[in-house]
């Protein structure tokens, strides 16, 4: 593979400023029971690359399934960035990387058979349907993917990588006359088929959640102090705060530059945040980012102020700051982006039961369906939640979802939990069509102050 | 395709291949410049199988293995499912007029024609306000379908896609003021002095924030929102949802629920829609058919499993959300029928109340059970029959199935969204609205 993408480079790179050369070969799995029913069961493979060339300030870029003629897509690439070149490459620069990774499994699925995988995902299965008589479906889902990375630019950079995942995510759907609720309870991993044999009791809390939200009633709107637990306050600082550090919206806009300006306080002096692509066999790992740039841990912000942002190595060299290893890409459909890796809030000082203390009317939500933003508002929605009633946790609500700004939310966090928690879910994130991108992100648990949730 | 298949007719009892080859160009603009110019060529081939009355299923991309693939079909069919329906033969299916779909005018379009036209767009945009962010992504596309299965059913077809999206963005020291609006047809058909007048409109709407109390009061969702309160419907009229009685409308079939302005449809007979086939991804003839008429829950959709499993036809429904994956029941193209009154009659019938033009969170939390919750990422104040400004910080929430009984009007013009969904203006009694406490 080396050869075929370091020749093909080389007869071109004189007409361009940058090239790169991505090819892809992934193999995966997919099994899903709906109720009492095998829904699906299916295997595909794919080979695919891409190449991006960037001249004179313009990129292009090609995606393809058919291999052949390699150099053929690197001139046609180069001819469309041709057609935008009206300014000046800049690119971050960085040491050419050449390296072969591999992955050491902890069970290695693709060698486990099919059979197996739909008896262990059965047996889930079977804990959320036999849980309860007002259980009244399911659907538990198990994905593995097996992904070898070939990457080769002009600069005579050279990576393999190996990117395993595998997920196992459950919803439990329960039904008393016209009241339907779900939960849902997933798990994503790197690590290998091991990790995934010990999930009964997940399959579990998700049946009992469904259950229990059968009595919630719906939360009343309006604003309130709220306690977050470390999955929901792992999706907040990600919605909140993560997208907005990410450097690719801001670097050709002077107006979010100034916003954005490092040096600003942005939240309590407790609060400290950051974005760690090097931490080993977290969902959003990876030795090299998909530039072929080392992860790091990155502090975006410490003692409540904004001190670092994420970049590729367009926006590190635009903005004039230092690359962060954090352009990636969902697949070889996909140009890399600024994305986040593993994003969490360091843990703080407070127990939790003194989160709780002196709230008067409160919500405790737990748990989460998803989160959104659009740079200054956003939104995130708790899988189970309670209302705080003078300083206890009181009685069950639903349909909690919340939302905050950018600029109030983050200094109206009040207090920062003691007991920061990672969190690895079967989802990811998604950003301009790139959807779902392994991802991992965590918190301690957060008091917010002054949070609006929507309702009745 | 036909010596794929019969070689998967030597191994199994019956098989069906499916292939789609496609070309998208977009082309990117940032912060006001035109910035990337991708291609993006996709290839890739589905194979599903019923071997034993079970099935089974395997797709690769690139230059697939078909001996594998076939293996591996056979594999996962050994646990597979079991079939509730045998591949159609579409040999009899009437000629009907024929529909459009493929306009050689967006298939032959060049990058510099495109690029012009989000110049043009931008240049227009910041004649209106100079400090704008504009972001453009103006894309075609191109793709060929090609079917076949083992009773003799095929078909094949060419389809184009043309698309333009636009954000503008007035940014200032603590407020973002962001405007969205999109054009998509499978024809060279851009209005884009219609597609920058509505953005204009809003961004004078915006240009001051007023302040608003928590309250049930009166809301208008323009084409834009309105998918928020049908979202919840269609997941509720989704025939798989029915099949395994978890949709709240499972038992509702023929009685009325909602008021008796809502009609809904599924077609997928419009010409140059983008939901539009002569057949769904598993040979089936996409058709028109009412969901809900006059507030009456009148039809559920289907793909061939779900349908076999209860025991009715495909509605022509099974769609592919991806190559890897296999059909489900999904909606062809979503039509609300319009109403009598124009938008502005419905600002001026307001004493106080809110427009909903663009929502945060869509499809988050538990639409099975009707529930909505959204922040109003772009809504206008309405008093006492006028536009007063732009309302911030504010959730909307409730049960759209419960929401939607209380329909005073709908708009006398549709707008496609998407180029999939056509729906007009949705004015409601009134809305739970939830904002900060002052």
């Amino acid at each position: 593979m080396r050869e075929i993408l370091t020749s093909a480079l080389k007869r071109y790179q004189n007409k361009a400023d940058y090239l790169e050369i991505r090819i892809e070969k992934t193999e995966n799995n997919t099994i899903q029971f709906q109720g009492t029913r095998l829904e699906k069961i299916s295997s595909s493979q794919q080979v695919g690359g891409n190449i991006r060339a960037l001249v004179k300030g313009g990129w292009g870029f090609i995606t393809f399934n058919q291999l052949d003629n390699l150099g053929g897509k690197v001139q046609e690439v180069i001819q469309i960035a041709s057609l935008i070149s009206k300014g000046k490459s800049k690119l971050a620069l960085i040491p050419p990387a050449r390296e072969i990774i591999k992955q050491e499994l902890d069970g290695d699925f693709r060698r486990v058979d099919l059979k197996m995988k739909k008896e262990l995902l059965q047996s889930y299965n079977d804990l959320i349907m036999s849980y309860h008589p007002q259980i009244q479906s399911s659907k538990a889902v198990y994905t593995d993917r097996f992904s070898t990375v070939y990457y080769a630019n002009s600069e005579g950079s050279y990576l393999e990588q190996e990117k395993p995942f595998l997920s196992v995510s459950f919803t439990a759907i329960a039904r008393e006359g016209d009241n339907v609720q779900i939960a849902n309870e997933s798990l994503g991993t790197t690590r290998g088929f091991e990790v995934i044999k010990g999930l009964s009791s997940q399959a579990q809390r998700a049946a009992q959640r469904a259950v229990n939200l059968l009595q919630a009633d719906s939360v009343e709107g309006g604003e309130y102090t709220v306690v977050l637990d470390q999955k929901l306050g792992g999706v907040f600082i990600h919605e909140a705060f993560g997208h907005l550090s990410e450097a690719d919206f801001l670097y050709e806009d002077k107006r979010m530059r100034k916003m954005m300006k490092l040096g600003e306080k942005f939240g309590c002096p407790e609060l400290n945040v950051i974005d760690d692509g090097s931490i080993p066999h977290l969902l959003g790992s990876a030795k090299y980012d998909d530039e072929g740039v080392r992860t790091k841990k990155n502090y975006l912000i410490k003692d409540g102020i904004l001190v670092g942002r994420l970049h590729s190595r367009e926006t590190a060299a635009k903005m004039k700051e230092i690359p962060t290893g954090n352009a990636r890409a969902l697949n070889y459909r996909y140009k890399p982006i600024v994305r986040m890796t593993n994003t969490y809030i360091e843990t703080g000082k407070i127990p939790l039961e003194e989160l709780f203390s002196g709230i008067k009317k409160g919500v405790y939500a737990r748990d989460c369906y998803g989160g959104m933003t659009t740079f200054e508002m956003f939104t995130f929605s708790a899988g189970e939640g309670y209302m705080i009633r003078n300083g206890k946790i009181a009685e069950p609500v639903k349909d909690v979802v919340l939302s905050g700004n950018l600029f109030s939310t983050l200094l109206n966090i009040e207090g920062i939990g003691n007991d920061l928690k990672i969190i690895e879910s079967g989802g990811g994130c998604g950003k301009d069509g790139q959807s779902p991108l392994p991802v991992s992100f965590g918190s301690p648990h957060l008091r917010i102050k002054r949070v609006i949730v929507g309702g009745k | 395709m036909k010596r794929l298949l019969q070689r998967a007719n030597k191994k199994v009892d019956s098989a069906e291949l499916f292939k789609i080859k496609s070309k998208t160009i977009p082309v990117n603009f940032e912060v006001n410049k035109l910035k990337s110019i991708d291609i993006s060529e996709q290839e890739g081939i589905a194979l599903r199988i019923i071997n034993k009355g079970k099935l089974g299923f395997s797709s690769s991309s690139g230059k697939g293995n078909f001996g594998l693939m076939l293996e591996k079909a056979i594999a996962s069919a050994e646990y597979g499912a079991i079939a509730s329906f045998t591949f159609p033969s579409n040999r009899e299916a009437k000629k009907k007029r024929s529909l459009e779909i493929y306009d050689e005018k967006v298939k032959n379009k060049s990058v510099e024609e495109m690029v012009e036209m989000g110049e043009n767009l931008i240049n227009q945009l910041k004649d209106f306000h100079q400090h704008l962010r504009i972001d453009v992504t103006i894309l075609k596309n191109y793709s060929q379908i090609e079917y076949i299965n083992s009773q003799g059913g095929s078909f094949n077809y060419y389809k184009t896609a043309f698309s333009c999206s636009i954000v503008a963005q007035k940014i200032e020291t603590k407020d973002i003021l962001m405007v969205y609006n999109s054009f998509s047809s499978g024809k060279d058909s851009l209005d884009i002095e219609e597609l920058i007048s509505e953005i204009k409109e809003n961004l004078q709407w915006g240009e001051k924030i007023v302040p608003i109390n928590s309250g049930r009061m009166p809301v208008i969702f323009t084409p834009k929102a309105v998918l928020t309160l049908i979202l919840p419907v269609l997941s509720g009229l989704n025939g798989k949802m029915v099949y395994q009685r978890i949709s709240p409308l499972a038992n509702q079939q023929g009685n009325k629920l909602w008021s008796e302005l809502f009609t809904l449809y599924n077609d997928g007979t419009i010409d140059f829609a983008l939901g539009s086939a002569p057949f769904d991804d598993e040979g089936i003839e996409m058709r028109r058919f009412p969901l809900v008429e006059k507030g009456v829950v009148k039809n559920f959709y289907y793909d061939l499993q779900t349908a076999g499993l209860t025991g009715v036809e495909s509605t022509g429904n099974g769609l592919r959300p991806g190559i890897e994956n296999e059909p489900i029941p999904k909606i062809n193209n979503l039509i609300i029928e319009e109403g009598k009154v124009p938008f502005p009659e419905m600002i001026k019938d307001i004493r106080e109340g809110i427009i909903i033009d663009q929502v945060l969170g869509l499809g988050q939390g538990n639409i099975l059970s009707g529930a909505f919750s959204n922040n109003v990422q772009l809504g206008f104040k309405i008093e006492k029959g006028k536009v007063v400004g732009r309302v911030k910080d504010v959730m909307i929430a409730g049960n759209a199935l419960v929401e939607l009984k209380n329909i005073i009007a709908i708009g006398e013009r549709a707008k496609w969204i998407e180029g999939q969904f056509k729906f007009p203006h949705l004015y409601l009694k009134d809305l739970s609205v939830s904002t900060k406490a002052n």
